[in-house]
């Protein structure tokens, strides 16, 4: 029974995604989408293949990816800093015989499904207007990497939600660090283009992992295992982190 | 020191202290709470009333110094102590993103408790509390007293046996305040009430017992008329005269029997050591023109500023 806090924390945020999925999406949706239509199909003449595969191809699964990881980035690091600074539910929650780490989970799950679901919406949105196809084995692949890419940007997002007071350093963060780390990943460019001797340092990243094996995956339907286990292991150290820098900033 | 501390007050405090860097936010305090008591803790601002509370409450712990609620350490036991509480923080924390009755259910279920069980406690409670036809209102759209009977609610749902408020009518208008203490005065012997306020009037109305605290200490405890009698130090008569004030203000100054004394106009206000020495004053006064002599009576307002002093705090 040690989650049911959790549960019913995370029931509570669901019911609230529900209720502004609509408008959530939209917004949600518009800016891969765009993205993808500018440089995917505005470009395409000039791009031609890369890696191999048309480019619109190319940046696709990390379009999606990218949608996941920042939707769940976003709902954890917002979400931590409202409900703890602006509307003190936490502090509601942490007078009812629930632990500590059940509400932290909660926050992590929470993040984790909303990076999940949208991240599942641009796909479909993507797919629904691109004649490419990929076999079901693909799919499944690609899911082993979204799924703990997901929950690694949901941790990273609750420890910068849980130390951060004021809203102004969270925006400055996510410019000045995760949105160059998810751009440099090969989002939109093979690793190649780097200059040799940077290679290894960019290769070393989680999220190149994460975008580079979610590529291979979607793509060429191939699992690589090193990439796999580096997003894994990343996301279980940054969810120990995440649980651990919750207790200790609450214990103050 | 542990068996002492297992007694049949539903709150025990010992030499408590909490340090906030250099700043003690509660300093060797100590304090006794009654079982079915009603418990008022009045301070000024800063006083360290909500520290004391979130101490309580297991949200924070100790510098030093022992604590026992329902004779359990909130440092070992938090979850048991949590489980019998119930708390009205001084902010807020309603979910603005759910429906009233979105809230008391999320509440419910952070305490294990079953649906059923669940649905006709809160029908009940919100209909107690005039709150049945807005349940299904985002809280936002509720006045400021309704919020807050709200948050009673929530902080009652569980059943505990132990309820704090901490400041439960700050903000409120005097209607909306009446309707919070007499809803406190109704579910008053059923559990324990630990409240903190600003109101002197509140403590009043509300509290079989009062403590003062201030910079972290307790400074005064027992009843509001235990309070008022032991602080004021026996009785204060004003003696208006219709000449010669300082000449008979200079006679009063001098007499042992007279604690304090004050002038103003052709008005000398006397704090006597006891009211047997009144006649003494009588007699004093022999062939002055007097106007008036009243009895005054000492407000906890007064008690309150005499210990507090009067500086506005930061
Ligand atoms: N987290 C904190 N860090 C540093 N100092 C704090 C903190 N919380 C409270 N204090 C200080 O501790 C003292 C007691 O504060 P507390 O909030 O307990 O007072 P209070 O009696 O509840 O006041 P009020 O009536 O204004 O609510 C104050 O001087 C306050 O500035
Ligand atoms: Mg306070």
């Amino acid at each position: 029974m040690i989650l049911r806090g959790s549960l019913a924390i995370w029931r509570r945020d669901m019911l609230v995604l529900r209720r502004s999925i609509l408008s959530e999406l939209v917004a949600v949706v518009a800016y891969p989408l765009t993205i993808y239509l500018a440089f995917g199909i505005g470009m395409k003449g000039y791009i031609g293949l890369v890696d191999g595969v048309p480019y619109a191809l190319f940046i696709a699964p990390g379009l999606i990816t990218m949608t996941a990881v920042n939707a769940a980035y976003n709902e954890s690091v917002w979400s931590l800093w409202f409900h703890r600074r602006v509307q003190f539910t936490i502090e509601s929650y942490r007078v009812t015989p629930i632990s500590v780490s059940e509400i932290v989970i909660a926050k992590i799950l929470s993040g984790f499904s909303h990076g999940l679901i949208k991240g599942l919406v641009v796909g479909l949105v993507i797919f629904a207007i691109t004649p490419f196809r990929f076999p079901s084995e693909n799919l499944v692949a690609y899911l082993a990497f979204l799924v703990p890419g997901s929950a690694l940007f949901s941790c990273a997002g609750v420890i910068c939600g849980t130390v951060m007071d004021k809203p102004e350093t969270i925006g400055k963060v996510e410019a000045v660090f995760v949105m160059p780390l998810i751009f440099m990943s090969g989002l939109f460019f093979p690793l190649s283009s780097y200059p040799a001797a940077v290679i290894p340092w960019v290769r070393a990243l989680p999220t190149t992992a994460l975008f580079e094996g979610a590529r291979q995956a979607l793509v060429a339907g191939d699992l690589p295992y090193a990439f796999l286990g580096q997003v894994m292991v990343t996301a279980l150290l940054v969810f120990i982190a995440a649980v651990w820098i919750f207790r200790w900033k609450l214990s103050e | 020191m542990s068996t002492q501390l297992h007694s049949s007050s539903a709150i025990t405090i010992r030499s408590l202290s909490k340090h906030y860097g250099g700043l003690a936010a509660l300093d060797d305090f100590s304090l006794e709470v009654e079982r079915g008591s009603i418990f008022g803790l009045l301070g000024p601002n800063g006083a360290g009333k909500t520290t004391l509370i979130r101490i309580l409450t297991t949200l924070m712990r100790q510098s030093s110094g022992e604590v026992r609620v329902e004779g359990l350490d909130p440092r070992t036991h938090g979850r048991e102590i949590r489980s019998l509480i119930g708390v009205v923080s001084q902010e807020n924390s309603l979910d603005r993103y759910l429906t009233a009755r979105e809230n008391l259910e999320l509440h419910a279920r952070l305490h294990g408790m079953d649906a059923g069980r669940y649905r006709r406690r809160i029908d009940d409670l919100m209909e107690l509390m005039g709150l049945s036809g807005r349940q299904h209102d985002l809280p936002e759209s509720y006045s400021g007293g309704m919020q807050r009977r709200l948050v009673i609610v929530r902080a009652l749902l569980h059943e505990p046996r132990l309820l704090f408020l901490d400041e439960p009518t700050t903000g409120l208008d005097p209607q909306s305040r009446r309707a919070v203490w007499e809803y406190i005065s109704s579910i008053a012997g059923s559990m324990t009430i630990f409240l903190t306020t600003h109101y002197l009037e509140e403590a009043e109305h509300l509290c079989d017992r009062i403590a003062i605290m201030d910079h972290g200490r307790l400074i005064a405890l027992g009843s509001s008329q235990e309070l008022k009698d032991k602080l004021t130090g026996g009785t204060v008569y004003q003696i208006e005269f219709n000449d010669q004030v300082g000449r008979y203000a200079g006679l009063l100054g001098g007499m042992a029997c007279v604690r304090e004394m004050q002038v103003s106009g052709q008005t000398v206000c006397v704090g006597l050591e006891s009211w047997e020495c009144l006649s003494e004053v009588v007699t004093a006064l022999n062939g002055a023109s007097v106007r008036r002599i009243s009895l005054k009576e000492r407000t906890l307002e007064d008690v309150f500023m005499d210990l507090t002093g009067k500086g506005v705090r930061e």
